[in-house]
């Protein structure tokens, strides 16, 4: 659906022209225009679900479902959780509660909100969409949404943020056509109209091309089974971000407890993330040392600024991979808040 | 021992947070989103400034502002906005400028950490004095388009903002701009310089007519006596090119071919100049009438216009812009603004036509209002990272981890070592530096017989060297005050030259900024061997010249530094190595405060806004062109050297 190029050729009206303007001076009116004929899921309204709606909605898409079963939680201190949502809205359900601060953002998207499960959702549901975004999600949700998209071409999005720490992956399909701008160079003509210097070759700057170009991604299933066993693998292990084994533990617990880490229940949950860490690091036959203890206590509660960062990255992968311009990150972006240290790595069959 | 957590954080920092007291500086791009992470985050005490209302085009980032919030005053729109999702949050926001004396080292002592969220290199240097004077933490940062950075200054521990020289606004010589412009740019640039020379303040360095080479530096007050280029019956009145068009009532055929076409006839004349170069081509006005048509699909502003067209739209702005003038009334100045549709078209036609008339291919008025208006492109993600990665620095400071605290470079794409954010370590103060040093120094390079003590204010110490209000004396042993920050007190000295205070070679002046807390010793340095029209040079700091063969660092730099002349979007695909110098970011898109004039609103003044509560009658910030007397680059042509922004 996407790599048509003019996708419901949508018009960018002057009205548009004049709020983007400042977008479309980067990324073009192409871009702009794939954008305004794109429509993306949002799973989990979360400090990172906000962030990313935020981000999506001033973007200017076509339309953002906002989709969250939980409620408001009455025990979230107004001003932790996130800016969606209004204080007065405890007990309510979550996206509905964001619908208007989302909408008022910018009326020229269609936001929509939806409280049921996303479990219960049938396949098709998913197929409305260009792009589908997952945040708050289980393994085997994420899993199963993620098979199920991107066979039909749709742009698949996971992230979560665990107090310091935040992650994306991203599953854009086996072939991912985008342009990539580059300057071009101007050969030297005697006619050309590009100046009276003509005579020597430049970069001029106001002139470039787009090249187009592929790329190519696994599925997320198979980049979280990467076999460690392997001798490679093993070698490979150095350059590797710990991230990416963080991030299976925080995925089992969220399986097993059905929550993600509370502070309420700092001590007991720091001890099952450590089990949890013994656990899944021999699973996946790599060292123990990898993880030392110290991680259980900054992965609790989504913390704002962190949202803000991971937020901010997905939100503009989505973007790009919506607009098909500009190489994707392939195919994890880890982010840890304690070092300020911001990492894309790819993780999947070679 | 327990450790017990309020939400992500330890106990004793969440309660920290609820007590101390921040400063957020501008509520823009950046501004937004980290009074957003702020109020989450759980800081509780929050003053914001900003000097600015909101436009349309802020819109698609500056997400706590609404349409219908158009007009009003940023600071407070924030403040109310905040304030919804956050009802208990003490939030006090002010719609100034941060230059204004009223924020003194006092104010700045009330704060824990002081947060830039700014677009301006002059208001970025203030601060860093402040919160120097005051030993505050500053966290600087700054983005354009896909990349931003983000850093920690803390007196005596780190580099202030000043620390490393940072490149000065491009330049081009006035030749080039006057007789033989060879890119759109230089078009551009003589189009604005033409839009003040009719309907602006008059610039002796904004000459558009052609220039016969070898003129020396003229005087300011010659600018109201300069010549035109063409007077048909020989006689040379010296008149001031307003003056040539108010006598023909500003009409616009007669302008077009004095211009486009008389001008361009002499400088044929001048057949040295087109022996390498093509020469250009004079057009006639009615032999383009109705020449072509234009027909509008798609965006308007997207379209790139015939020559007729340019005529067209040539004669419309200047019968507007004419009567705009008139209006005003006796001595009246507009200001150009590239927000204001007829200045704004009066560039696009002039510059076009101008371009067409050196062979250049003409540009949209899109493309034109990026290069007139130095338009950093912005979008809502990079601004999110970075406001982000600020409020992490900050938690780090609060809990008294400064040697934690990192530079962080946001890139387009990861690096080598598979970074997209790339934290480098913080550098100690630089012991050259002219500002945080303990007794700072510089040495200045100029002509005391030629420069006049304005010059000295205005050019050298609050443009070159950041002041605000400088008092200056003359270390002769009498104390000779040479300048005051008293308004009134020292004007009799502007026209005056420095040799006439007996200043000469090896001189040194005590120049004190107190609102700064700050003191600079100067040593002068005479020369009578300056470039033409570069009036002075920092000594130890290598010249301005048109930009060296660039890295890939610099490629990604040259945007993000405040090169507006060759704004464009950012492209660079190439990643920075991790020990960057640092890069922070301008997107100086509101012009900044210092100017070549005498005027310059160098403490700000509020923008305009119709919000009847504040009763406020401010009026937008003057954007002048800057100039800097930047060294020319050697080369034997008879250039002139105009800077601009």
């Amino acid at each position: 659906m996407i790599d048509m190029i003019e996708k419901e050729d949508p018009v960018i009206s002057e009205e548009e022209a004049a709020q983007y303007d400042r977008q479309i001076r980067l990324w073009g009116l192409d871009a702009q225009k794939r954008l305004r004929g794109s429509r993306v899921l949002l799973v989990g309204l979360g400090g990172l679900g906000a962030e990313v709606a935020k981000n999506l909605i001033l973007a200017g898409v076509k339309g953002l479902t906002l989709l969250d079963h939980e409620q408001v939680h009455a025990s979230e201190e107004s001003c932790r959780a996130q800016f969606l949502v209004p204080v007065t809205a405890r007990g309510q359900n979550r996206a509905r509660a964001s619908l208007e601060r989302a909408q008022n953002l910018n009326p020229m998207v269609e936001v929509h909100a939806d409280s049921d499960r996303v479990e219960d959702k049938p396949d098709d549901f998913f197929l409305q969409f260009d792009a589908v975004c997952l945040t708050g999600c289980s393994r085997d949700l994420m899993v199963r949404v993620d098979q199920l998209c991107s066979q039909r071409n749709i742009k698949v999005f996971c992230g979560d943020v665990y107090g310091y720490y935040g992650y994306m992956f991203c599953n854009l399909g086996q072939e991912h056509n985008y342009v990539e701008e580059k300057p071009k160079l101007v050969k030297p003509t005697g006619n050309s109209n590009d100046g009276p210097e003509a005579k020597k070759a430049k970069v001029d700057p106001n002139e470039t091309t787009m090249v187009k170009k592929t790329s190519s991604f696994c599925t997320l299933k198979e980049a979280l089974e990467v076999d460690w066993t392997s001798e490679k693998a093993k070698a490979g292990l150095k350059r590797t971000p710990v991230d990416y084994f963080l991030l299976h533990v925080l995925l089992k617990f969220r399986t097993d407890k059905g929550r993600d880490p509370d502070p309420q229940s700092f001590a007991e949950d720091s001890q099952l993330l450590r089990q949890i860490r013994d656990d899944v690091l021999e699973a996946l036959a790599v060292s123990g040392d990898l993880l030392s203890d110290d991680f259980t206590s900054y992965c609790f509660s989504e913390m704002s600024p962190v949202c803000a960062v991971v937020g901010g990255v997905l939100g503009q992968e989505v973007v790009k991979a919506l607009s098909q311009r500009d190489p994707p990150h392939r195919n994890f972006f880890f982010f840890d808040g304690r070092k300020g240290n911001g990492v894309v790595d790819f993780f999947g069959p070679k | 021992i327990m450790v017990q957590l309020v939400g992500s954080l330890r106990k004793e920092l969440a309660d920290s947070l609820s007590t101390c007291k921040v400063l957020v500086v501008g509520a823009g791009g950046i501004g937004c989103e980290l009074l957003k992470n702020l109020v989450l985050t759980g800081f509780k005490n929050i003053e914001v400034i900003d000097l600015d209302t909101i436009d349309v085009s802020n819109l698609n980032r500056q997400f706590l502002f609404q349409k219908k919030h158009v007009g009003k005053s940023k600071a407070q729109v924030a403040k109310e906005s905040a304030l919804q999702f956050c009802p208990t949050a003490n939030i006090t926001a002010y719609h100034d400028s941060i230059m204004n004396p009223d924020y003194n080292v006092e104010f700045f002592r009330k704060f824990v950490l002081v947060m830039n969220a700014l677009d301006n290199r002059a208001a970025r240097n203030h601060v860093n004095r402040m919160c120097l004077a005051a030993d505050i933490p500053l966290i600087e940062s700054g983005t354009a388009g896909y990349l931003g950075q983000v850093t920690v200054i803390k007196k005596g521990m780190t580099e202030c903002y000043e620390c490393q020289p940072k490149p000065t606004q491009k330049t081009f010589p006035g030749c080039t701009i006057r007789n033989t412009p060879s890119e759109p740019i230089h078009c551009i640039v003589w189009a604005k310089y033409l839009f003040n020379q009719l309907f602006g303040e008059e610039d002796a360095d904004q000459e558009v007519s052609p220039d016969t080479c070898g003129v020396t530096w003229r005087k300011p007050e010659e600018t109201a006596a300069r010549a035109t280029a063409s007077e048909k019956d020989g006689d040379i009145k010296r008149v001031s090119t307003k003056d040539w068009a108010r006598s023909t009532g500003y009409d616009p055929v007669k302008l077009f071919n004095k211009l486009f076409k008389d001008d361009i006839m002499y400088l044929l004349t001048m057949d040295k100049l087109w022996k390498k170069r093509k020469a250009p081509t004079p057009l006639d006005w009615h032999q383009l009438e109705n020449s072509d048509s234009y027909c509008v699909s798609g965006l308007k502003d997207q379209q790139v216009l015939g020559v007729w067209g340019h005529c067209q739209l040539f004669q419309q702005s200047v019968e507007t812009l004419s009567s705009q003038l008139q209006e005003k009334g006796e001595g009246a100045e507009l200001v150009w603004d590239k927000d204001d549709p007829p200045a704004m078209d009066f560039v696009t036609a002039a510059s076009n036509l101008r371009m067409h008339i050196f062979s250049m291919n003409m540009k949209s008025r899109f493309d034109v209002k990026s290069m007139a208006g130095n338009i950093i492109p912005a979008i809502a993600t990079t601004n999110a990272v970075i406001a982000g990665l600020i409020v992490l620095e900050g938690l780090k400071i609060l809990s008294g981890e400064l040697e934690s605290c990192r530079t962080i470079f946001l890139n387009k794409c990861p690096n080598l070592r598979k970074k997209l954010l790339v934290p480098c370590i913080l550098d100690p103060p630089s012991a050259n530096c002219y500002v945080c040093t303990s007794k700072p120094e510089v040495t200045v390079k100029l002509n005391v017989h030629k420069t006049m003590v304005l010059s000295l204010q205005d050019r050298i110490l609050k443009e070159r060297f950041g002041m605000v209000a400088p008092d200056v004396q003359i270390e002769d042993g009498k104390g000779t005050i040479l300048i005051s920050s008293e308004e009134g007190e020292t004007e009799a000295n502007n026209s005056k030259f420095l040799s006439d205070f007996g200043i000469r070679n090896g001189s040194r002046l005590q120049v004190d900024d107190f609102l700064q807390d700050y003191t600079l010793l100067v040593n002068v340095l005479h020369t009578e061997e300056l470039e033409r029209d570069v009036e002075f040079e920092v000594v130890g700091e290598a010249p301005d010249k048109a930009p060296p063969p660039q890295t890939n660092q610099e490629e990604v730099n040259s945007i993000t530094n405040g090169n507006k002349d060759s704004a464009q979007p950012s492209t660079s695909s190439k990643a920075p190595a991790e020990d960057d110098d640092i890069m922070i970011v301008d997107s100086d898109e509101e012009e900044g405060a210092s100017s070549s004039s005498a005027t310059a609103a160098t403490s700000g003044t509020k923008r305009k806004h119709s919000d009847a509560e504040t009763g406020e009658a401010s009026t937008k910030r003057p954007r002048t062109d800057q100039l800097s007397a930047a060294a020319a680059p050697t080369d034997d042509d008879d250039d002139d050297i105009i800077a601009l922004d």
